[in-house]
């Protein structure tokens, strides 16, 4: 998780007349931007700064593969940019709202609407078949979307199972986490990490233990969805991976260095 | 806490280069070194397999995992097999370390002590998923195969520091599980095989937590110490890169093995023809720890 | 969402959802069957004290007032069913011939009864010969009269000439005492007994005799009405029909209150006596206690059932941080979160109100038997209603404070990733940095000491007032403790495994082999949960202790207090003045059964104008066939003074008050004057006081002598012996009685301590604590058994997947086996221990605290040692069991683990 120990000093909350930074593609159309990002932990006596200074944008219809050795905070990254951890300094903003520093309630609404999820493992919730887990993740989108009301039932029946079909799992819609294979699984997450139409997708080591033949697959759909315009953030080690990037960052001791 | 500048692994042994010169670099303490044998003489059987199979559930719900395979792996041979996700190749490392009963066929290891427990204590097993004590440090997880075999206090200390350095997390000897990556994780799970010197190392996975540079390391280490050591390594792997690496691929379809192996001599589904590995034979069944 | 949700936490969750409802279950069940009983004991209590009594009120009419008036005033009040004037008169003796000899007797009393007064009121009087209607005599006075059904009887009247009756039956009155209570009197100030002679009319025959006027002429009653000078009084006896609440409590305000408004409407012209009242009273106090008794002894297994529940959502706590995480990677909101946090613990919450009353119902029909359900609003199940609700609440609260409480918490941290962290190297608590738990301790000592000045008077009923204190300070004292205690373990248990890993490795090392060192290292880093479960154990331990030994000890004293009352075993009661004879006495220790008899002397003394029972007694042998309790006496042991009497045969033990009243320092002089055998003449016999007697077998609750027997037939002449204790080893005590009155027949009566145990005792002790008990015994030891097996359950998945690589590491069946024995043992041995020494200071406590509610008071404790044993092999049972069960997955295929993992 965490890169380096360091008796930095604790950094500075990102000041709001800093210069914002952005990617090539310049910020002003960005989907998702990260600005002077700090992450530091706390283990015992030791800070250890994860994240020093990190800046990055991702524009629609683009694919960012974040690059690094293991440790060197991807995860953190990751974590920040989803509103899932909270940066000690900096700001990420999705779509130019600020997602940092927000109440959980305004995170969680644009993780709901915006932002989709996929994470190594464990992206399914045990005790909920995979069409169960899919249909909470698109409610909870959908649900907020139109504007907390609910209509009805949650996503209907037809949408999830279009969506398992995509992925190919539509004869496995019943089956739960523990029932299907590592291929079935990642497919699986892709399909919750899908379900809510997301802008973002933010993926951490989505094929870290894939063979070759799901991996093609996974990053096929992947590419699909940011054909549709959607933003794409993948944190990996695969050089496949790499290779679908229009564009890699590396990442090294918590700092961008290319 | 990895300081991360370990960015490019230092130079580890390279397996053949080194070849019977290589030392831990404390003298006390060498990691046994196989007397160089002739290259004609076939090396002993450490593993074999005869028609195994396994088959998941019962009924119309049955899965078979592995079809009736047959393989067999001798002291000194680097083997990998390859195989997309689902194809098996887990179901067959884990009949390989004795873990998993198959179905059907029969598994023997003519190479190792015919004791159960002390059989596991010859095979060291890197698994896929996170294998650590979860209550126990780094050096502790690291030790426990030893302790295990009643290695006195002293040598135990001495073989586990020697590990963690040859896989850089010699910093994180007293870290919990928890505290680690999952890649950190991965090459303590390493260290604890290493530092057992066993006579058969299966590893599967091993790289999947792994960026790149830091899989390759442990590739490399793993080649060194199972020629040190004289052990037949087998690593499973769907990464084409790693599995080159290796003398000999196998590969698993759909549960089905089959030989990928210019040589035909690599003893895939065909145990009856001796096998002559390229490297390091070995004509005993001695594994290289003291008890 | 909800529904989805719904149906995979049932489908996939059930035995979890269902471990957490049992738990939750078992407290709802204690409190709902506990309460079930109080509700029970109490409506029991107020039930037998109004059954004894046989005339609720009695309104005395004052001087001057028209009894007539009265009568119809208080017929008229609201919730009387039958009001009758009974006139009362005093006779200067009565006179019977019989067989040619006169009988006279002295002062009597003359009762006046209307028609239809036995039908009204069926408890006053017993037929005992006869025929029901007509004059009729009591018992004793016939037998002092020599008259039977048929024979005449003349009432003096003072000046006037005697009035002459025909006896018709004779009666015996069960109710003496209130019936000629002196209405409107201080307890003080009442006779110490009803009067000897009873003579009873008819109304009408009562007033031809003595003049009174009466609504109709009197026929059949041949003497002519005589105007007499003999005071005739008037009662109206009352039978009151209003229903009255079940609580003894306020059953007793609402009639105090009635029997006020009465007398507010009589204005004067009558005064109410309250027998109803009077027999409510002592039964408030005692209900009150009852109520403190499952505050005592319900609560904490209430309490240590939610903390096992509690111990085991936290057992799950990894698993819904994970889940909580990865909703909120979903964009869930918290508040939808919480929501569904809240179903998950609504649906606990239920299933444990179902499982709780569906088990306490059966505990309660188990422990109380079929008949015993609340009477007239017999709820769900035949559990108390009202109990039953507090009983779902409590589970509610429980639900509520274990599974919702640590969601709200989580969804309050700050990020997903820091829920994700939330595991860490284990900290000391903050408590034991401020060293809490010894200042808990410490205001349990204060708390106990300060409750100790007052003599633990935790029910004051002070009489005639309708309001009841309880202190519930006192509780204090005892929860303080136990909760101190459990703080102050889990602080040692800390200590020790942190500080002790080598000492441990040591320990462990013939259950763990080569393992020692790294099982030790492990236990030492689990310290956490091994340490709850090591506190849980102690509490679960503590509280099966210290109620079974409060129960014991409460039942050692209703024995006693029926010891005290009967005696012995078996007592024989000689009829005044007929002593037995040598062949009755050698029948006596000749019946079966009997092991020794030993005679008890039984006189009167005089010690100056104030006449006390003096027993003599052989103080060598007497505590063979009783048993002496050192609380019995003061200023020295019951050995102690029994040893005095029997080295200087004129000591003599007398009651605290005489000392007082006469200060008497260990030595001095006492004369008493006892009568001499030969003379008939009182005489006075010097003794020496030797110490203090407050209680003695047979002996009365109030002033009373204890000398040795030789000295006293000495000094009188005579050996007469009052009572002749019978030891029968403690059974048969009820056939080796009715052998003895075959034997001796109408010579003595024979009491047995049975039947004294059913007679005598509060009305505390005689509701049904026999189920009580059994029903906290067997509640404590589910508690127990609970988290013993608890222990092992909690990080099982931690556990079988260190299992599973230790394992496939090579390591052998039995060490894996003895790893998990190591860590069953060291809860087993922390647990036991410090339960042990928590129940020890606990058990103390609450004797002291609970001193109230035992007659006598104890002199030490009573060790029930079969249950504790019991108890103490369930939880090692239960520990074996579940470690049995932990090491049988270490036999599953490790792979199969690893990948479940």
């Amino acid at each position: 998780m965490s890169t380096t120990r360091t008796a930095a000093p604790r950094p500075p909350l990102a000041p709001a007349s800093q210069p914002r930074q952005a990617g090539e593609d310049g910020s002003g159309n960005a989907a998702l931007t990260a600005d002077h990002l700090y992450r530091f932990f706390r283990t015992g006596d030791e800070e250890i700064l994860a994240l020093r200074g990190v800046s990055l944008s991702v524009a629609p219809g683009e694919t960012v593969a974040v690059v690094g050795p293991s440790g060197c905070g991807k995860s953190t990254l990751l974590g920040c940019l989803a509103g899932l951890d909270e940066p000690d300094g900096g700001t990420v903003r999705v779509g130019g709202e600020r997602l940092s520093h927000r109440p959980e309630a305004h995170r969680a609404r644009l993780r709901a609407e915006r932002i989709g999820v996929l994470l190594q493992s464990r992206n399914l919730l045990p005790h909920l078949d995979v069409r169960a887990n899919v249909r909470l993740a698109r409610t909870a989108g959908h649900l907020r979307r139109s504007g907390g009301h609910a209509t009805g039932r949650g996503a209907p029946r037809v949408e999830v199972d279009e969506l398992l079909d995509r992925v190919g799992l539509s004869r496995r819609g019943g089956a739960y986490a523990s029932e299907l294979s590592g291929g079935e699984l990642a497919r699986a997450g892709l399909a919750v990490a899908l379900a809510n139409d997301p802008d973002i997708v933010l993926a951490d080591e989505p094929t870290g233990e894939l063979d070759g033949q799901t991996e093609k697959h996974i990053l096929q759909l992947l590419r699909e969805r940011a054909g549709a315009g959607a933003a794409l953030l993948v944190v990996t080690h695969s050089p496949r991976v790499v290779a679908i990037a229009d564009r890699v960052i590396t990442l090294h001791d918590g700092t961008v260095t290319s | 806490m990895s300081s991360g500048t370990h960015h490019t692994p230092p130079p580890v042994p390279s397996p053949r280069s080194t070849h019977g010169e290589t030392a831990s670099p404390r003298g006390s303490t060498p990691l046994q070194t196989r007397p160089p044998q002739s290259a004609a003489e076939p090396a002993g059987l450490v593993v074999t397999c005869e028609g195994v199979a396994r088959t998941f559930g019962e009924g119309e719900r049955a899965v078979v995992a592995v079809h009736g395979s047959s393989c067999s792996v001798r002291f000194g041979t680097r083997t990998a097999i390859v195989g997309s996700s689902g194809s098996g190749k887990s179901t067959l490392l884990h009949i390989l370390a004795g873990l998993e009963r198959p179905t059907a066929g029969n598994v023997s290891w003519p190479g190792l002590s015919t004791t159960e427990h002390e059989r596991q204590g010859q095979i060291g097993v890197v698994f896929q998923s996170p294998s650590l004590v979860p209550a126990l440090t780094v050096a502790e997880n690291a030790a426990l195969p030893l302790v295990l075999a009643g290695l006195p206090e002293g040598e135990t200390a001495e073989r586990v520091s020697e590990a963690l350095r040859l896989v850089h997390v010699e910093d994180l000897a007293d870290q919990l599980p928890e505290e680690l990556s999952g890649g950190q994780a991965q090459r303590v799970a390493v260290a604890r095989v290493l530092a057992r010197r066993p006579a058969l190392i299966l590893a599967d996975e091993p790289t999947g937590q792994l960026d790149q540079a830091s899989g390759q390391h442990l590739i490399d280490v793993l080649l060194a110490t199972a020629e040190q050591i004289g052990a037949a390594l087998v690593v499973s792997t769907h990464d084409t890169e790693v599995a080159d690496r290796l003398d000999a691929q196998w590969r698993m379809q759909e549960g089905r093995l089959s030989l990928d192996d210019p040589d035909p001599r690599m003893s895939a589904g065909q145990i009856d023809q001796p096998a002559v590995p390229t490297t390091s034979p070995a004509t005993s069944r001695s594994v290289g720890f003291r008890r | 969402m909800i529904e989805t949700w719904l149906t995979g936490l049932l489908r996939r969750r059930g035995g979890r959802l269902l471990s957490v409802s049992v738990g939750i279950g078992v407290a709802v069940a204690l409190i709902a069957s506990l309460g079930t009983f109080l509700t029970i004991s109490q409506e029991t209590m107020t039930t037998r004290a109004l059954r004894s009594v046989a005339v609720d009120w009695q309104v005395q009419v004052q001087p001057g007032a028209d009894p007539a008036a009265v009568r119809a005033a208080v017929g008229a009040s609201s919730g009387v069913r039958a009001a009758l004037p009974v006139s009362m008169a005093r006779s200067t003796g009565l006179e019977a011939t019989a067989g040619g000899t006169t009988q006279t007797t002295g002062a009597a009393v003359v009762l006046g009864l209307p028609d239809g007064y036995r039908t009204q009121f069926p408890g006053e009087i017993r037929q005992l010969s006869g025929s029901p209607t007509g004059v009729l005599v009591a018992q004793q006075t016939a037998s002092n009269l020599h008259v039977r059904p048929g024979s005449q009887v003349r009432i003096g009247l003072g000046t006037s000439r005697p009035a002459t009756v025909t006896v018709a039956g004779v009666v015996d009155l069960p109710q003496a005492d209130s019936l000629f209570q002196k209405v409107g009197a201080p307890t003080g100030a009442q006779p110490s007994a009803p009067p000897d002679n009873i003579i009873l009319l008819p109304a009408a025959t009562f007033a031809a005799v003595l003049g009174t006027p009466t609504t109709t002429p009197p026929s059949g009653a041949h003497p002519t009405p005589v105007t007499s000078v003999t005071p005739v009084t008037t009662q109206v006896h009352v039978a009151r029909s209003a229903p009255l609440p079940t609580d003894p409590a306020a059953a007793y305000a609402e009639v105090l209150g009635a029997a006020h408004n009465l007398e507010a409407t009589l204005a004067g012209t009558g005064v109410v006596g309250n027998n109803v009242g009077a027999a409510l009273d002592a039964a408030r106090s005692d209900a009150a206690y009852a109520q403190m008794l499952f505050l005592f002894l319900g609560l904490p297994g209430a309490l240590l059932a939610a903390l096992l529940t509690a111990a085991l959502v936290g057992a799950g706590a990894q698993r819904r941080r994970d889940e909580q995480a990865l909703l909120r990677t979903r964009g869930l909101a918290p508040r939808a979160i919480g929501r569904l946090a809240a179903l998950e613990a609504a649906l606990v919450a239920a299933g444990g109100a179902v499982l709780g009353l569906a088990g306490g119902a059966l505990a309660s029909r188990w422990a109380f038997g079929d008949g015993a359900k609340p009477a007239g609003r017999t709820g769900l199940l035949g559990l108390s209603p009202a109990w039953s609700l507090v009983a779902v609440l409590f589970g509610a609260l429980i639900a509520g404070v274990t599974v919702l409480a640590p969601a709200a918490r989580d969804l309050r941290g700050l990020t997903v990733s820091g829920a994700r962290h939330a595991v860490g190297r284990a900290r000391s608590s903050w408590w034991m940095r401020y060293g809490l738990d010894f200042a808990v301790l410490g205001a349990a000592l204060v708390v106990f000491w300060v409750s100790s000045s007052d003599n633990y008077a935790l029910v004051l009923a002070p009489e005639g007032v309708p309001s009841i204190s309880v202190s519930y300070w006192a509780f204090l004292g005892p929860a303080l403790l136990w909760l101190g205690g459990a703080m102050l373990l889990w602080r040692l248990a800390t200590v020790a495994l942190t500080r002790g890993r080598r000492p441990l490795a040591r320990v462990i090392a013939p259950l763990t082999g080569r393992l020692a060192r790294p099982a030790a290292a492990t236990m030492s880093r689990r310290r956490r949960p091994l340490t709850r479960s090591v506190v849980l154990l102690a509490l679960a331990i503590s509280f099966a202790a210290s109620t079974a030994t409060f129960n014991a000890t409460y039942q050692q004293q209703a024995e006693a207090d029926a010891q005290l009352t009967n005696g012995a075993d078996v007592a024989v009661t000689p009829a005044p003045g007929a002593p037995l004879s040598s062949t009755a006495t050698a029948a006596i220790a000749a019946t079966p059964g009997v092991t020794r008899v030993e005679p008890l002397q039984h006189r009167f003394a005089y010690v100056g104008a104030d006449l006390q029972d003096l027993y003599g007694v052989n103080p060598g042998t007497i505590t063979s066939v009783t048993s002496l309790q050192d609380a019995y006496f003061q200023g020295g042991t019951a050995a102690q003074l029994m040893a005095a009497l029997a080295a200087k045969p004129d000591s003599i033990l007398v009651s605290d008050e005489t000392v007082k009243d006469f200060q008497l320092q260990p030595g001095d002089l006492l004369n008493l004057r006892l009568e001499d055998r030969t003379t008939h003449q009182l005489k006075t016999i010097p003794f020496h006081y030797a110490g203090i007697a407050k209680e003695f077998p047979t002996a009365p609750k109030d002033s009373f002598f204890i000398a040795n027997a030789d000295y006293v037939t000495k000094a009188t002449g005579s050996n007469a012996v009052g009572t002749y204790l019978v030891d029968t080893s403690g059974t048969n005590q009820a056939a080796v009685a009715a052998d003895l009155r075959r034997a001796l027949g109408s010579s003595a009566s024979v009491t047995d301590v049975t039947q004294t145990r059913a007679a005598v005792g509060s009305s505390l002790t005689s509701v049904n604590l026999a189920g009580l008990t059994r029903l906290e015994l067997a509640f404590a030891v589910i508690l127990a058994a609970g988290s013993g097996g608890l222990v092992l359950a909690i990080g099982l998945a931690e556990r079988r997947r260190t299992m599973a690589i230790i394992s496939v590491l090579g390591a052998r069946r039995r060490q894996l086996q003895g790893l998990v024995m190591a860590e069953a043992s060291v809860v087993a041995v922390g647990g036991l221990l410090g339960g042990a020494v928590i129940s020890w200071a606990l058990t103390q406590m609450l004797v002291k605290v609970l001193t109230g509610v035992f007659d006598p008071p104890p002199a030490s404790v009573a060790v029930p040692a079969v249950y504790l044993a019991a108890t103490v092999l369930t939880v090692v049972l239960a520990l074996a069991a579940a470690a049995a069960f932990s090491a049988r997955t270490s036999t599953r295929p490790a792979v199969e683990e690893l990948r479940d993992l």
